[in-house]
């Protein structure tokens, strides 16, 4: 009776160890890999849906939202370099278009998986304006070590004031 | 004692599902939304803009793959003029092709023939070849040696312009820079490993390199799928684009001769 106790009790924790590494660390929903994938085809993201590129970047999502579409992929996130406002809930939809790619806010332990098939949704909130580097936390082949985004936390005003294609991504044109 | 564990045995098994059924439902419950199953909204400012046709799907594979060299040598004609009748150019600002990614040639024809690619040569030139010519081209000038030839009219080695900047060449095509997340030319474009479509360098023309890695960072080239170059060639500054171009165009590039 005390041995079976003690499975139930170390088994609970196990599954609470579970938990906690899926909601802080890979954010993908259980159920998604369940279905067999019936999420975008990593090789005609460019042609079709929701990752083409002229749809990538900071949009408005929800009242009151931002989303950011990424695609990350050998060795580059894309867009490489994203401005959000402070404050303002921040929901990532990512993909992958090869490997399993990682990304992470460093300073922050707030990530989330790019994984080619599923779309990897998370939403973010930056407290206060700052800069972070995004480097790619999962080893995806060769140049590894050089894939590396940026994000820009601006406050919300100075966002607001900012052009359209500004708001998009901070990337230089 | 063997008897009395097998008769146990069934009772410690509740417990067991029931542990595991009810975590089952608290990780299903905290998972929150299927994320794809989302509308797509759109950003409506921006028309949609596509950057190439082709995609490397199981259809465009087989067809690159069932090119036929020989065919694709009476079709070269066409092209020697240009490119040298061992596929190294006369020209340094023409693309050397012998050697050249079976994946990368394709693609490049389909965008010139769509127009994805803008060239006022090129475009009218693809026009004439269907996508099973430019698969026999693909595969008879990934046939073609790179090795020195000197009864050849071609230009390829170019003393480098500027040798000073060698050393930076080497450091991007090697390490590329990580704190701008450059990464290296040669984790894509070999030696050092391949992703689709993305042609061998090492024996290419420093001019015709220089240019295009100046389009992709204007914009003028976008037919990279997935934003892939541009967003490299966008960080580059101007002198980095021509230390990594010339260095390659002197032949000094990894990976020389090894395709």
């Amino acid at each position: 009776m005390k041995k079976k106790i003690g499975f139930v009790a170390a088994m609970v924790l196990v599954g609470l160890a579970l938990l906690s590494t899926r909601y802080y660390m890979v954010d993908l929903p259980v159920w998604h890999f369940l279905g067999g994938g019936n999420g975008p085809d990593p090789v005609t993201l460019h042609l079709q849906g929701e990752f083409v590129e002229s749809n990538l970047g900071a949009a408005e999502g929800p009242p009151g939202s931002l989303t950011v579409r990424m695609i990350a992929q050998q060795f580059v996130f894309v867009p490489q370099c994203i401005v959000v406002p402070a404050g303002v809930p921040i929901t990532f939809r990512i993909t992958s278009a090869d490997a399993v790619h990682k990304l992470s806010f460093l300073g922050t332990n707030s990530g989330l998986t790019a994984v080619p098939g599923a779309v990897t949704e998370a939403t973010f909130t930056f407290a206060k304006p700052g800069e972070f580097k995004i480097p790619c936390h999962e080893f995806c082949g060769a140049g590894h070590y050089a894939m590396r985004g940026h994000l820009d936390v601006v406050p919300r005003d100075q966002f607001a004031s900012m052009l359209p294609g500004e708001r998009r991504t901070c990337e230089p044109r | 004692m063997s008897h009395a564990s097998q008769a146990a045995r069934p009772r410690v098994g509740v417990p067991w599902l029931g542990t595991l059924s009810v975590l089952l439902a608290i990780t299903l419950l905290f998972s929150g939304r299927d994320s794809s199953a989302q509308s797509e909204s759109k950003n409506s400012e921006a028309p949609v803009r596509i950057a190439s046709n082709v995609a490397w799907t199981e259809e465009t594979l087989a067809i690159i793959s069932r090119g036929d060299a020989f065919r694709g040598l009476l079709l070269a004609r066409r092209c020697n003029h240009c490119h040298g009748e061992e596929g190294f150019s006369s020209v340094p600002a023409f693309p050397n092709l012998a050697g050249e990614d079976r994946l990368s040639f394709w693609k490049q024809m389909q965008d010139f023939r769509s127009g994805k690619r803008t060239s006022p040569v090129m475009q009218g030139i693809a026009e004439g070849f269907s996508g099973r010519d430019s698969a026999d081209l693909a595969a008879y000038y990934a046939m073609l040696p790179t090795a020195s030839d000197a009864q050849d009219n071609r230009t390829f080695p170019q003393a480098m312009k500027g040798p000073s900047r060698a050393s930076m060449a080497i450091r991007l095509i090697v390490f590329g820079d990580g704190q701008r997340g450059i990464p290296p030319c040669q984790s894509c474009h070999g030696p050092v490993s391949y992703v689709k479509g993305a042609p061998p360098l090492a024996t290419q023309n420093g001019n015709y390199l220089e240019l295009q890695l100046e389009h992709f960072s204007t914009g003028n080239r976008a037919n990279d799928i997935n934003v892939r170059m541009r967003s490299i060639a966008r960080q580059l500054t101007t002198e980095e684009r021509t230390a990594i171009s010339q260095f390659y165009g002197a032949g000094m590039g990894p990976g020389v001769n090894s395709r």
